[in-house]
């Protein structure tokens, strides 16, 4: 049975899976009528997602087109993404830009 | 082409005309407790008399004033709701909310209204005789009026996500934007909100907002609540993002943010609305401050005046409301079985890409449509909807 990852924008670098996916595995990244290919080198669970291009440390993971993190390391395609190498750079910001206190790293 | 279609979809709805010229879905004569002093006589009353909707709720007293401004609003615009077509005001006597300004605050709409009051009438069994009698005339005078045409300027939809799942941003919240799309573009209002969700998306819907100033409001208010948060020990952010959603998939709060933003698409903002607060600029979509909690944010909603609640989900949330219809949509095939009983729309076709998002925003706008005609939601007909809150901040006293 083919395997399927949603890619929701076309600027994004990561698809979910909306399979439970396993090492080696094949799936088809899915956008708008388009399709690619894409090799699992991790176990991806459902809703889980997976880089499908390479992503170097430090940049901007992209889903639904907006950036939603960083990644901590270097990601290679087909890669797992997940909290393990993704920065979580989110933080609450005064009217100057300035974090509000209570947020460290 | 008839004038009633547009592009294959339908752009008027049948609706209960009102005297301020809101349309209404539904037809009910409203049971409002002032205080929840007086629910379970409210109860009694609503089982009496058919076509009655008892708005029960713990609030009402011991508040600090911003609350029982807050409560009063909300008991207020519930009343005005266009679903409701008559409205009965039950209070205790000595409540903060005091009932004669929710009396007085419907009246304005010019819809049949009167009261009762427990302490002045002498117990339980006066307050009934008098307040089921007022009630059945009610429904009597109001339950005979007719379904009119109306076009969207008329139409108000609410959305919220509940019991999400990582399917929600894939599939029942892209297909909802899309409805929000249609609709607004055609001259219907929508309310979005959920601060909670916003927060990690709030910039990005700020520039979504025609006007700067009303999008500042949007992160004053996520800044609001993670102060709050901040002020009882609790990091906001942290408890946002739940084990269960990153055991799902979600890796991030912005992430999650996106996915709940996109109920609304990328259609402009018009403005911010305080809890419970009514629209009053141009048609289009609105950011209320209501939380993600499902009973305040029902009860926000409809005091904004939405007559039908989109009501996206992923595990299978089953609540609805008293006056307002929730429709549920679900794009999780397992949840679509386990959950059939309480989900009115099935979008799992969008993740199996059988569906486009465009196709199948068209056929929930369409179903949406369908329910401010009349039909009734699962919620409705299962009887599970009759769970109220109303938000406040506290202390309570």
């Amino acid at each position: 049975m083919t395997k399927y990852a949603k890619l929701i924008d076309e600027k994004d670098n990561v698809a979910t899976a909306v399979a439970d996916c396993v090492t080696g595995d094949e799936l088809t990244v899915k956008s708008k009528g388009k399709e690619t290919l894409c090799k699992c080198n991790h176990d991806i669970p459902f809703g889980h997602k997976i880089a499908i291009v390479d992503i170097k440390k430090g940049d901007k993971i992209m889903k639904y087109g907006e950036a939603i993190g960083s990644a901590s390391q270097d990601i290679r395609k087909g890669d797992w993404v997940h909290t393990h190498n993704v920065k979580d750079d989110y933080k609450v910001l005064d009217k100057d830009g300035n974090p509000l206190p209570g947020q460290e790293d | 082409m008839s004038n009633s279609r547009k592009g294959g979809q339908k752009m008027k709805f049948y609706g209960y005309p009102r005297p301020d010229g809101k349309v209404g879905a539904r037809n009910y004569v409203a049971l409002i407790p002032s205080v929840g002093c007086v629910n379970a006589l409210v109860s009694h009353i609503e089982h009496m008399v058919r076509g009655t909707k008892a708005i029960s709720h713990d609030q009402g007293c011991l508040h600090p004033p911003a609350d029982t401004e807050q409560v009063v609003r909300t008991l207020i615009n519930l009343g005005k709701n266009p679903n409701v077509a008559a409205a009965l005001v039950i209070g205790l006597g000595c409540e903060m909310a005091a009932a004669d300004q929710v009396y007085e605050g419907i009246k304005e709409s010019g819809k049949p209204v009167d009261m009762v009051v427990v302490h002045e009438l002498g117990g339980m069994f006066e307050t009934i005789n008098k307040g089921a009698r007022i009630a059945a005339n009610m429904v009597f005078e109001t339950s005979g009026i007719q379904r009119e045409e109306f076009g969207l300027d008329k139409l108000v939809f609410g959305t919220k996500c509940g019991s999400s799942d990582t399917t929600s941003g894939l599939s029942s919240n892209l297909v909802t934007g899309e409805v929000c799309r249609i609709m607004t573009e055609n001259g219907g209002t929508f309310i979005q909100g959920e601060i909670c969700d916003i927060m990690g998306g709030e910039y990005a819907l700020k520039q979504l907002c025609v006007d700067e100033e009303e999008g500042e409001k949007i992160v004053d208010a996520v800044r609001d609540l993670y102060e709050r948060g901040m002020a009882v020990g609790a990091d906001t952010r942290g408890s946002q993002m739940t084990a269960g959603n990153v055991a799902g998939g979600l890796t991030t709060l912005v992430e999650k943010a996106l996915g709940a933003n996109a109920k609304g698409g990328t259609v402009p903002i018009q403005g911010f609305l305080n809890y419970a607060e009514i629209p009053k600029g141009p048609s289009g979509r609105y950011i209320m401050a209501f939380p993600g909690h499902g009973f305040e944010n029902l009860t926000g909603s409809a005091a904004g005046g939405a007559i039908v609640h989109l009501f996206t989900t992923g595990r299978g949330a089953p609540n609805g409301n008293p006056i307002m219809p929730a429709i549920k949509i679900c794009g999780n095939a397992k949840t679509n079985v386990s959950m059939r009983d309480h989900i009115d729309v099935d979008v799992a076709s969008v993740i199996e890409e059988i569906e486009t998002i465009e196709e199948a925003g068209q056929r929930f706008y369409e179903y949406a449509i369908s329910v401010a005609n009349g039909k009734l939601t699962r919620a409705e007909i299962l009887n599970f909807d009759s769970g109220m809150e109303i938000l406040i901040k506290g202390p309570v006293m």
